[in-house]
Parts: C-alpha cells; sequence; structure tokens
C-alpha cells in the first residue's frame, strides 16, 4: 500500500469552496473527465448534512505499460480506455465541513485509488459567521482541504498469479517481450509496488491539476458569481465540441484557432 | 454543466443542475435545510438516468461499488 497526502488552503470561504467542488466538471484542467451525474443525494434528517453519489467516466488512467501486462478486459470495461469514478459527499453546512470520497470502480484489483478530501472552514479572527450571499465573494475566510490517496495492487494474488508463472515458464524474454519479462522476473510484492508507484507520481500531478481547475471555478464563482460559472463552462464545453474533449483538442491544437470554434449551441 | 452519461438526460439534468446551485447557495448554505426546491426535477433526472445506467448494464456495478467500499478493506486484511 501506498499513501500521498497533501495540505492546502483556499482563499475563498467554505460556502464557495463546496458549491466550487460541485460545480468543478467541466474547467480547463478536466478535459479527461467525459461524464458526470448525481446517482443520489439526501439530506439526512438528523443532521441536516447534505449526501450526495456522483458517478463520473475518464477517460481511463492505467498506463500503457501496465496494460499490455493485463489479460484482455481487465483495463477497464472492454479496455475502452474509459473508467468510472464512484464519488461521495458529506456536507454539514453548520459546521463548515464537507468530507469527499472517490474511488474506481472497475480494476479494482489490479489497482485501487481512494482519495478523501476533508474541507474545513477557517474562521477570521472574529469569529462570525457570515452565511450570506456576501461571503461567496469575501476573502476574509479561508478553507483548508487535506486529500489523502490510498493506493493498493492486488495484482498477482489469486488468479492472477499463474499468468505470471506462466510468463515466466515462457523464457526468451528477451526477444518475445521484454517488458513482460522484465515484470515477470519481479515478486508478486514488486509487481504490486511498481503498480503502486506508477499511480502515486500519476496522482501528485492529478492533485495539482484539481487544484488548479477549482481555482478557475471559483475565480469565476468570484468575478461573476453562478451566471459567470455556467458561462465560463459553455465556453469550456464549446472548445470541446461533441466529439469528446480530447478528440477536438488535438484536432485544433491547443489555442489560436478561434474561427473553427463557432458552434453556438453544443 | 458537465455532460450526462446518458445524452437523452442532458436536458432535465441541465435543469436540475442548475436548480440545485441555486437552492445549494442560496437555500441550503445559509441554514435553510428543510426546502425541497428540486425534488421534483431530481426524481425525474434519477428516473431517466436509472433507466440509461439499467440499459448499460451500469445499476449493479454502481450498487455493488455502492456496497463494498469498506468491505474490500475488511477483505483486504483478511487476506494479507
Amino acid at each position: 500500500m501506498k499513501f500521498f497526502e497533501n495540505n492546502f488552503t483556499y482563499d475563498y470561504s467554505f460556502p464557495a469552496v463546496s458549491m466550487a467542488y460541485f460545480l468543478r466538471y467541466p474547467n480547463p484542467y478536466s478535459r479527461h473527465v467525459l461524464t458526470s451525474d448525481v446517482v443520489d443525494r439526501y439530506i439526512d434528517p438528523e443532521t441536516q448534512r447534505l449526501h450526495t453519489t456522483r458517478l463520473h467516466l475518464k477517460k481511463s488512467k492505467i498506463p500503457s505499460g501496465i496494460l499490455k501486462l493485463l489479460p484482455k478486459g481487465m483495463g477497464g470495461s472492454d479496455n475502452s480506455g474509459q473508467s468510472y469514478i464512484l464519488e461521495t459527499t458529506v456536507v454539514d453546512p453548520n459546521e463548515g465541513w464537507m468530507e469527499t470520497e472517490s474511488r474506481n470502480m472497475e480494476w479494482t484489483g489490479i489497482l485501487s485509488v481512494v482519495e478523501k478530501q476533508r474541507y474545513q472552514r477557517l474562521l477570521p479572527a472574529m469569529d462570525q459567521v457570515l452565511i450570506d450571499g456576501a461571503s461567496l465573494e469575501q476573502k476574509a475566510e479561508q478553507t483548508a482541504v487535506k486529500t489523502t490517496v490510498t493506493f493498493r495492487s492486488r495484482l498477482g494474488q489469486g488468479k492472477l498469479l499463474s499468468r505470471k508463472k506462466a510468463g515466466a515458464d515462457n523464457a526468451d524474454p528477451e526477444e518475445e517481450a521484454p517488458k513482460r519479462g522484465f515484470f515477470a522476473s519481479l515478486s508478486t510484492a514488486g509487481i504490486q509496488r511498481t503498480i503502486e508507484l506508477v499511480g502515486l507520481s500519476r496522482t501528485r500531478e492529478a492533485v495539482m491539476k484539481s487544484k488548479e481547475g477549482m481555482n478557475i471555478v471559483l475565480e469565476r464563482l468570484r468575478s461573476g458569481g453562478i451566471v459567470g460559472v455556467l458561462e465560463g463552462m459553455r465556453r469550456d464545453r464549446e472548445a470541446l465540441g461533441p466529439e469528446g474533449p480530447w478528440k477536438r483538442v488535438w484536432l485544433q491544437g491547443n489555442g489560436g484557432n478561434n474561427a473553427a470554434i463557432k458552434d453556438d449551441d453544443e | 454543466m458537465a455532460a450526462s452519461i446518458a445524452p437523452e438526460c442532458n436536458e432535465v439534468k441541465e435543469k436540475y443542475d442548475t436548480c440545485f446551485l441555486k437552492w445549494y447557495s442560496e437555500k441550503y448554505l445559509r441554514g435553510n435545510t428543510k426546502s425541497t426546491d428540486c425534488d421534483e426535477l431530481f426524481a425525474k433526472y434519477k428516473t431517466c438516468l436509472q433507466k440509461s445506467l439499467k440499459e448499460k448494464g451500469l445499476d449493479t456495478m454502481l450498487d455493488e461499488a455502492r456496497k463494498s467500499g469498506s468491505e474490500t478493506d475488511a477483505e483486504f486484511l483478511k487476506k494479507s
């Protein structure tokens, strides 16, 4: 198992940050997020906390080097390059905190990634609870967030182990499949560690990007309110187009080519 | 707003999302946790979504994933 931990403070109030969390897709840093749905949402009648479960479809994050080692079909739903993420959040507006948990739903035996975040309102010295419209724009209040990501690979345990042994018996790793030979020579624990480390290094980048995305949404919220966020999203979505985000980006490059982005409602 | 996994639900999802944001920022976060402004839209959106998830065979995967959160941890500890 591997862990990643990060602490960060947003210069925005808790209401703004919690709203940005629900509003964070799409943003310019979320091109890998294809769809996002609310599958369940309710208020706990006793605590008044808001519970939300969302399903996100993202471009697969399994590196191709690892994918090649896996039996067909294990790399996500029919190797489509997409993966489902289940996200649950609980918001307590009175105590000023929000807890989130995101986990991958498939290929959890290969690598299970669980990201947990706790957002906590940091009150200004005066200790006044100002949850009104103005607080969305006030800079006085800050929000701390602690992110913890846990990686656990079970690859090689159980039925996957036999495949590894078969690979080792085939010999001639140099000529046929050097990469596979390399992996076959590792112990089960070594493979697991390798995969966990790949996950870890990719997560550092992902956590940074998600922060950038949140900041963009927060800035839009501050300068234009909800309307500002929605307009920003519309622009992002137009830039993405109906073909799916990444294709459009590839086709058009990253900037300058404004003439092509003229579709008005997609 | 982010697109739905079910394109046919995009329209009702957008209506619901907009309603939710308004309710969340103007009511819920200000302490009015009892209001139910968006319940009707959410029911419509959910009906549309569930139908699509079922057609895609995702409903059972979703149920299992939602249940299994803590179970997988316990199971893992038992094995190792």
